[in-house]
């Protein structure tokens, strides 16, 4: 009875929150289009794109998603043996187990025939699945931890998720053999088939001890193998046996009988199955409650991510459904952090130090943002640096076994968060080229852009902008101190393509290369570092490689927007 | 021979085409190119932010080549500068080379600088050589004028990509008169794309493109050849966004590609069509321009004679 009001509230439980989880695909966005696209128009275009699809022989995609990337797990083996191996494990157990036993007689029902559990192949497929699964469990924390060298992070809730799976294999087994071990249980069963009496329930209780894993107060090892010899014809005689396959063929929990069974006996073999059972339903439960706000919730969402994505590609043309996309997408993200392992930028993290450079960490806290949760500034400044500092590689977009594309999600929220107007110096970096290539959000990322190149402008004074006399100084700031050598011979300057490329030079650059050499030359670095010129630097070394005294012109104005960078970041007064 | 190949975060995903043709045309040399997953970014866009953090990435990278005993191959001019830039900083900068020690460390990688790199105009240009080449060749091109750029970073500094010689650079000259093509001299050849200012300075980065574009158009270019996968995409991506009718686009075609139509490799292989400013029109028309490879036996002997009658 009170299992059935459990299970009532687990499932509601899980229907609500499936229900929400849905909600939010088409009710959250993070992109920044400015206007807010309504809930019907979102839901419309969701539908209508649906129903284009399965009129079509675009179909044949999904169907194709279905049985390569969701049940064969295609993607995941084309890029690792171990983690699909990994997953199967875990997954097909789970589908067996839940058809073969956890609704096991609605499975058999449907099949014409009765579900007995202690009878094969229930007997052993449950073993064989359950002990598949425990390893599937084993190879996934295994990889967690060995993989945390490689950057990979893990959260609680990948824990809970391992463990609460682990929990039901484990107490599923613990269960199954303090049952087998159970005089109790075995007592009951007697008294209700009403089987033999004296020397014949010996006889029969002598044959379950020796070959069934029973652990009998009344019996000690060796037993006498004629009186099994006779309680074996017993139960052959007997019903038990249209019940009751070996017990070994639950090989498993056999082996656990054995071994706890004296344990069990001694704190009392009723109240441990009890445990277990409670154990192992309470887990069940809690997983089935827990599904929609975790995780484990790719289970519903991955097989859309993954067929979206076989129908729209990386590239969609709707922007109503590359929103609804990227919401259903960010809720497959199982953190299994297959992009973070693999990311090019994985290098840059080591040196910013900043988690949201990595792709899994950026995702989970996208979504966090996507359902409408309040983050601290601080984070989402990071967040914002995280997103910029990316090569726009697409490793995570085609490595990620959910089928979730990340460059999409992170091209929108890039810009969704720059639009707040926060200075993100990392736009000044070359992770710009491929963005600019792509010519998306350009207003917006001509916008940021202006906000960067107005905190220089209020930080550093440009030459033009400088009234009074200049300072001198014998200060050397710079590691490189190629520039001592300058004659001012201007060969850089006149060069210089950056210069030839426009009739007033001064008025763009603010100063000529060979002017900032000499403004180094007499200690003013504010001035060099405030020049337009470094900023518009095309980095070809000519000016370098024709020097005739080897000031190393083009590593020292790297070096100068290392500075110039640093002190905006740092926020250093003057 | 084999090579760790260094693709770089542009090529696989955007110029896909250039590490085929390169594959495929050292494939004809037994030269084997492996692809490696655990290469990261060589750290060239971090440049401008913090020095530091541009070596370290290319410290891991030549630190993987060493863990799998390969040397290392490029075809990214930014990618060559920065695995050599590397190179030479960790080769004089001992504690900085402790440092980024301890951070590899943790994956179990070491770098000792035993890993060389290669571009691999280099590997084509000096370890097969041009006799090689030559021997091997099925057509040649008549008529056929391109414009290579150079790209700045495979030439520029000189001390520490050790490439060619950096004002007059022989190798792409070389290697694309063995190819039958008219290498011209044209007033971009060695000069600067505009890509480094991409995202940054737009306006400055389009100026910098268009006057490469119209250069090599005044020196009656075909086709341009960009050398540097930066410089391929602003030729020919960007310059799609710039070009107001299809008449104007200069198109794109890269070394390997031509170099494949001349051993007899096919377009497909080379990924001719998947230049973005490629059409079949050109296809054919650059088909037309192959033909039997000159008999320059006759130069052979002359150049033979020459030494002997000078001994």
């Amino acid at each position: 009875m009170s299992f059935d009001i459990f299970l009532g509230l687990a499932l509601t439980a899980c229907i609500l929150g499936i229900l929400f989880r849905l909600s939010v695909w088409f009710s959250h966005a993070i992109t920044p289009t400015r206007e807010k696209i309504p809930l019907s128009t979102r839901l419309q275009m969701a539908f209508a794109g649906f129903f284009k699809v399965i009129f079509s022989v675009r179909l044949f995609r999904v169907l194709q998603s279905f049985f390569t990337d969701v049940l064969l797990q295609k993607r995941v083996l084309d890029k690792s043996v171990y983690r699909w191996l990994t997953h199967s494990f875990i997954f097909f157990s789970f589908v067996v187990l839940f058809f073969l036993h956890a609704v096991g007689a609605f499975t058999f029902d449907l099949f014409g025939s009765e579900y007995i559990p202690t009878l094969n192949p229930v007997l052993s497929l449950r073993n064989i699945f359950g002990l598949l699964a425990l390893i599937g469990v084993g190879m996934a924390v295994y990889r967690r931890l060995s993989m945390r060298r490689h950057r990979l992070k893990n959260y609680a809730s990948d824990w809970t998720a391992l463990g609460l799976v682990g929990i039901i294999m484990l107490s599923g087994f613990l269960l199954e053999g303090t049952k087998i071990s159970s005089y109790a249980v075995y007592q009951s069963m007697r008294e209700d088939y009403g089987f033999y009496d004296g020397e014949e329930a010996m006889a029969l209780e002598a044959y379950w001890v020796a070959e069934n894993g029973l652990h009998s107060p009344n019996l000690t090892q060796p037993i006498d193998e004629e009186l099994v010899a006779t309680g074996s014809a017993l139960h052959q005689d007997s019903s038990c046996i249209e019940c009751h396959a070996s017990n070994k063929n639950a090989f498993v929990s056999y082996a656990f009988a054995s071994a706890t069974g004296p344990a069990a006996a001694a704190i009392g073999d009723q109240g441990t199955v009890g445990f277990f059972w409670l154990l192992h339903v309470g887990a069940c439960l809690g997983l089935l409650a827990w599904l929609p706000f975790s995780k484990m919730f790719h289970m519903v969402s991955a097989p859309f991510s993954l067929a979206i994505r076989r129908v729209m590609g990386r590239e969609g043309d709707d922007q109503v459904n590359i929103i609804n996309r990227q919401m259903i997408d960010l809720s497959a993200c199982t953190h299994c952090g297959a992009c973070t392992v693999e990311c090019s930028a994985m290098m840059f993290f080591e040196s910013f130090q900043n988690d949201f450079i990595l792709p899994s960490e950026k995702i989970q806290y996208l979504r966090k943002i996507a359902a409408g949760k309040k983050i601290d500034e601080q984070t989402l400044q990071r967040l914002q640096k995280g997103l910029y500092v990316c090569t726009s590689c697409e490793r995570c977009t085609d490595i990620c076994p959910s089928g979730i594309n990340l460059k999409e999600i992170f091209l929108h929220a890039r810009y969704a968060l720059l639009n707040r107007g926060v200075v993100e110096t990392s736009m000044l970096s070359h992770f710009s080229f491929p963005l600019a290539l792509a010519q998306k959000f350009t207003g917006n990322h001509l916008q940021a852009l202006k906000a960067v190149h107005e905190a220089f402008l209020s930080r550093f004074k440009s030459l033009p902008a400088m009234l009074g006399t200049l300072h001198l100084s014998r200060q050397k700031i710079l590691d490189n101190t190629s520039y001592t050598s300058c004659y001012s011979c201007q060969r850089c300057t006149n060069i210089c393509p950056v210069v030839r490329n426009y009739a007033n030079p001064v008025e763009a650059l603010d100063m000529m290369p060979h002017q900032i050499i000499y403004s180094l030359g007499i200690g003013n670095t504010e001035m060099a570092l405030g020049a337009q010129m470094i900023w518009s630097c095309s980095t070809c070394y000519l000016c370098q490689e024709h020097c005739p005294n080897q000031v190393e012109l083009t590593d020292i104005f790297y070096r100068l927007k290392n500075i110039a960078i640093n002190t905006i970041e740092t926020g250093d007064a003057k | 021979m084999k090579y760790a190949f260094f693709q770089g975060c542009n090529i696989p995903v955007r110029i896909e085409q250039y590490a085929r043709a390169t594959q495929a045309v050292l494939h004809q040399f037994d030269i084997e190119l492996v692809e490696e997953r655990e290469f990261n970014c060589c750290g060239y866009p971090v440049r401008n932010v913090d020095e530091k953090s541009y070596i370290l990435p290319s410290a891991r990278n030549l630190a993987v080549a060493e863990k799998k005993n390969l040397d290392i191959a490029v075809i990214c001019n930014c990618c060559f500068a920065s695995l050599m830039k590397a190179k030479n900083v960790l080769a004089t900068n001992s504690q900085l080379l402790e440092e980024i020690n301890l951070i590899l460390a943790k994956e179990d990688l070491q770098y000792s600088g035993v890993a060389e790199v290669k571009h691999f105009l280099t590997i084509l240009h000096t370890d097969i050589g041009l006799k090689r080449l030559k021997d091997k060749l099925r057509y040649q091109a008549k008529d056929l004028k391109v414009a290579v750029i150079q790209g700045c970073h495979i030439l520029r500094p000189r001390e520490i990509t050790k490439f060619d010689h950096s004002f007059v650079p022989e190798i792409t000259n070389d290697l694309v008169q063995v190819t039958g093509a008219l290498n011209l001299d044209w007033h971009g050849k060695l000069e600067c794309c505009g890509a480094a200012l991409a995202g940054i300075n737009d306006s400055l980065c389009r100026d910098l493109l268009n006057e490469k574009i119209s250069g090599a158009r005044q020196a009656d270019a075909r086709f341009i050849m960009p050398i540097c996968a930066y410089c391929h995409l602003q030729f020919d991506t960007s310059q799609l966004h710039l070009a107001e009718t299809p008449e104007d686009i200069l198109p794109v075609l890269l070394f390997p590609q031509l170099l494949g139509l001349c051993l007899g490799l096919g377009e497909q292989e080379l990924g001719i069509m998947e230049n973005k400013t490629f059409t079949s029109e050109l296809l054919q028309s650059l088909s037309a321009m192959l033909g039997p490879p000159e008999d320059d036996t006759k130069k052979k002997k002359k150049k033979r004679k020459q030494p002997a009658a000078s001994s």
